[in-house]
């Protein structure tokens, strides 16, 4: 078995640890024995999405917004929407997130069009909601409680039709008053939890696997990892909050 | 001299005779309570001082102890925040211990080094005589923001100080733009193609694209990270030539390195009294900074084989069979720097790591997924122990796992106590890589144990 996953922008979106949550899909595959393939797609590289597994978009800082949707207009917004209208996994992290939904407004009120590939908005305020925190997974997102670090100025709001990863524990989540968190479309797991999420998530991590690979053979198992390190990062930061 | 300056300075020297009295350092507490009682306190006390003051995301203690040597080596009357409360509070605290009740500064330069979120304010109080930025990398997110933003808190810093003679880094695009909109004076310092080889980029850059019109750079050289010979295809925004630059590397020793430097035309030998490429950064920005102090050549160079640093920055301990040597790490770049200098150790080693999350770290940890600690797996052999430490051991152990270190040979010990006593039985050369506040701490265990300086000396 193998998977292809895509790590998009690693250029520009890549601002906290994101490179590990790559690394952690990789390992976790290895470990297993099943192949994992990683191809970086920057700015103004070819896209064709469809080969892919996996799609991975990471944060990325405000200087870049402005390349990034330059990027995106050039037709790769249009190739991820299909991606992710075709079943393809993908995991979006903050402002890879963000980008996913119709529009980010600026704390002045300046809207800037994102993919749309999610019924979602983003409003920029001047305050940033930031620290450690806490959700529980839905039940068809595997259900795990996720620690995470979040630090975002969006307050990201879903459309009725959309339904979040996760219900914050402790901490802001996607707007601070809805209790939502993140985003669950599809295939497609968004979410503000960088940190990177996934090394000290490992049921998560393999939930994301799982619906990848059992999109590509149908139905499989993952073989059982050791996972004292991970879980022990992760029993010692949701026990403090 | 009104009353509120006086009322100020003895309730801040009060402040900090008690702290003192109560075994703590008593650095910045004083200066704040100062500064409530007479807001204006430090810029009426640095009127009369010639400071020269430093910042930029890494090496800004290390530069400021090359620059204080500088000054010693003359035998020039000065002070300096040593103890690296670096934010305006601590730097009044340090004023004010160097005045008289009557507000007469009692020496006639400082050396400053300051936060680069604080330059904001502090620039424009203390008017420096000579501003160096070392340089800027990612750091301390959750606190700075992304590094755009510390760079604007630097550009304001400077804006209040326009009198002022800037050192940028040439190397660093981010830096060096300073000098695109200010009307200062601006000296630059860098290390040459010559000396610095062609490093391949790394997977991550802090500065990837041009700081004005967002194109991808062109580098004919890398040095490190996003350092180094830096061109802009589009708008033509490119590396300065530098006034004062590293022309060659002649010996990187693990205790040292020897270097030939171009100062304003003279070429140098220099021997620069610390190991690590980052450090011979931070000695061409001393020597720029110092020069333009005034102060003499001779002095200069001399510096910088004499100066120590001590503190945490490859700082050396008496532990152990083969002793200890403490090299403290804040951000991806630093640790980057860290890990490649280890790759040059020749003899077996034993690593410890400790990180905490504390307010004077970043609470946000997620960087040390940027920094390629993949490197410590190309140690081999070399490598005979990694033990994990500190309040976030247990995020480490999974990021050395994930570098490629087998789980089972990674060792966790919070105890500090325990974890120098550890040292302390070790046959090979330990090197502890600690952040801020878990370098405070541990530095604290080990000199309890072997004898050290405190912080504030």
């Amino acid at each position: 078995m193998e998977l292809k996953i895509c790590h998009l922008y690693p250029d520009i979106m890549n601002l906290y640890g994101d490179r590990g949550n790559v690394l952690c899909l990789q390992k976790r595959l290895l470990w297993r024995g099943i192949e994992a393939e990683i191809e970086k797609r920057p700015l103004g590289s070819d896209v064709k999405l469809s080969d892919f597994d996996l799609l991975f978009i990471g944060s990325g800082q405000d200087f870049d917004q402005q390349l990034l949707l330059e990027d995106l207009n050039k037709g790769r917004a249009r190739e991820i929407k299909a991606a992710i209208e075709d079943g393809i996994t993908t995991l979006a992290i903050s402002g890879g997130f963000e980008l996913l939904g119709n529009y980010v407004q600026d704390a002045d009120g300046k809207r800037h069009d994102f993919i749309g590939a999610l019924d979602m908005y983003t409003e920029n305020h001047s305050d940033r909601l930031t620290g450690n925190y806490k959700f529980k997974c839905a039940d068809n997102c595997g259900g795990s409680i996720v620690v995470g670090f979040e630090n975002h100025s969006g307050r990201t709001y879903l459309g009725s039709g959309l339904s979040p990863l996760g219900t914050v524990i402790s901490g802001s989540g996607n707007n601070g008053s809805d209790g939502c968190e993140g985003v669950h479309y599809k295939n497609v797991f968004g979410t503000y939890s960088h940190g990177p999420v996934l090394p000290k998530n490992p049921e998560f991590c393999d939930f994301i696997l799982l619906t990848a690979l059992q999109h590509k053979y149908g139905s499989i198992e993952l073989a059982p990892l050791n996972d004292e390190a991970e879980l022990m990062a992760h029993d010692e930061m949701c026990s403090k909050l | 001299m009104n009353f509120r300056v006086i009322l100020a300075i003895i309730v801040c020297k009060l402040l900090r005779i008690l702290s003192r009295l109560l075994h703590r350092g008593g650095t910045a507490m004083p200066g704040r309570y100062a500064l409530k009682i007479c807001p204006d306190l430090l810029r009426i006390l640095a009127q009369n001082v010639k400071t020269v003051a430093v910042t930029g995301t890494n090496g800004k203690t290390t530069s400021a102890r090359m620059i204080e040597e500088a000054f010693a080596n003359e035998g020039a009357s000065y002070f300096s925040n040593k103890s690296g409360a670096n934010l305006i509070s601590g730097i009044t605290t340090e004023f004010v211990m160097n005045c008289s009740l009557g507000g007469k500064m009692r020496k006639e330069y400082a050396i400053i080094e300051c936060d680069e979120a604080a330059s904001t304010r502090v620039f424009a109080q203390l008017q420096p005589k000579v501003i160096v930025v070392t340089n800027l990398f990612r750091d301390q997110l959750d606190r700075y923001g992304d590094v755009t933003h510390t760079l604007s808190s630097i550009r304001e810093g400077i804006k209040g100080a326009p009198n002022a003679t800037v050192c940028l880094n040439a190397d660093c695009s981010l830096t060096s733009s300073l000098a695109l909109d200010l009307p200062n004076k601006f000296i630059f310092f860098g290390i040459e193609q010559s000396a610095a080889g062609n490093h391949k980029p790394s997977e991550l850059s802090d500065a990837s694209h041009c700081i004005r019109c967002k194109t991808e750079y062109e580098y004919s050289y890398i040095s490190y990270g996003h350092l180094g010979g830096f061109k802009c295809p589009k708008c033509g925004y490119s590396r300065h030539a530098a006034d004062y630059a590293v022309l060659d590397i002649v010996e990187q020793g693990s205790d040292y390195s020897d270097v030939v430097m171009s100062i304003k035309g003279d070429k140098q030998l220099v021997r620069i009294n610390l190991p690590a490429m980052y450090n011979i950064y931070n000695a061409v920005g001393a020597i720029s900074a110092i020069m333009e102090m005034g102060l003499s050549l001779e002095s200069a160079v001399k510096a910088m084989g004499d100066f120590k640093c001590g503190f945490g920055r490859m700082e050396k301990f008496d532990l152990g069979k083969a002793g200890a040597k403490m090299m403290l790490v804040k951000n991806p770049a630093g640790c980057n720097q860290v890990i490649d200098f280890l790759q040059n150790i020749k003899d077996k080693f034993s690593l410890v790591i400790c990180l905490n999350d504390r307010a004077g770290d970043g609470t946000d940890i997620s960087w040390i997924w940027d920094a390629e600690l993949e490197g410590l797996s190309r140690l081999g052999g070399r490598l005979q122990n990694v033990i994990v430490s500190g309040d976030r051991a247990a995020d480490m152990r999974v990021r050395i796992k994930y570098a490629g270190i087998p789980d089972e040979n990674i060792v966790l010990e919070k105890d500090y106590d325990k974890l120098v006593e550890w040292m302390a039985a070790q046959e090979n050369t330990v090197f502890i890589m600690p952040n801020y506040t878990a370098m405070l701490d541990v530095r604290q265990h080990i000199v309890s144990h072997c004898g050290g300086a405190d912080f504030w000396e």
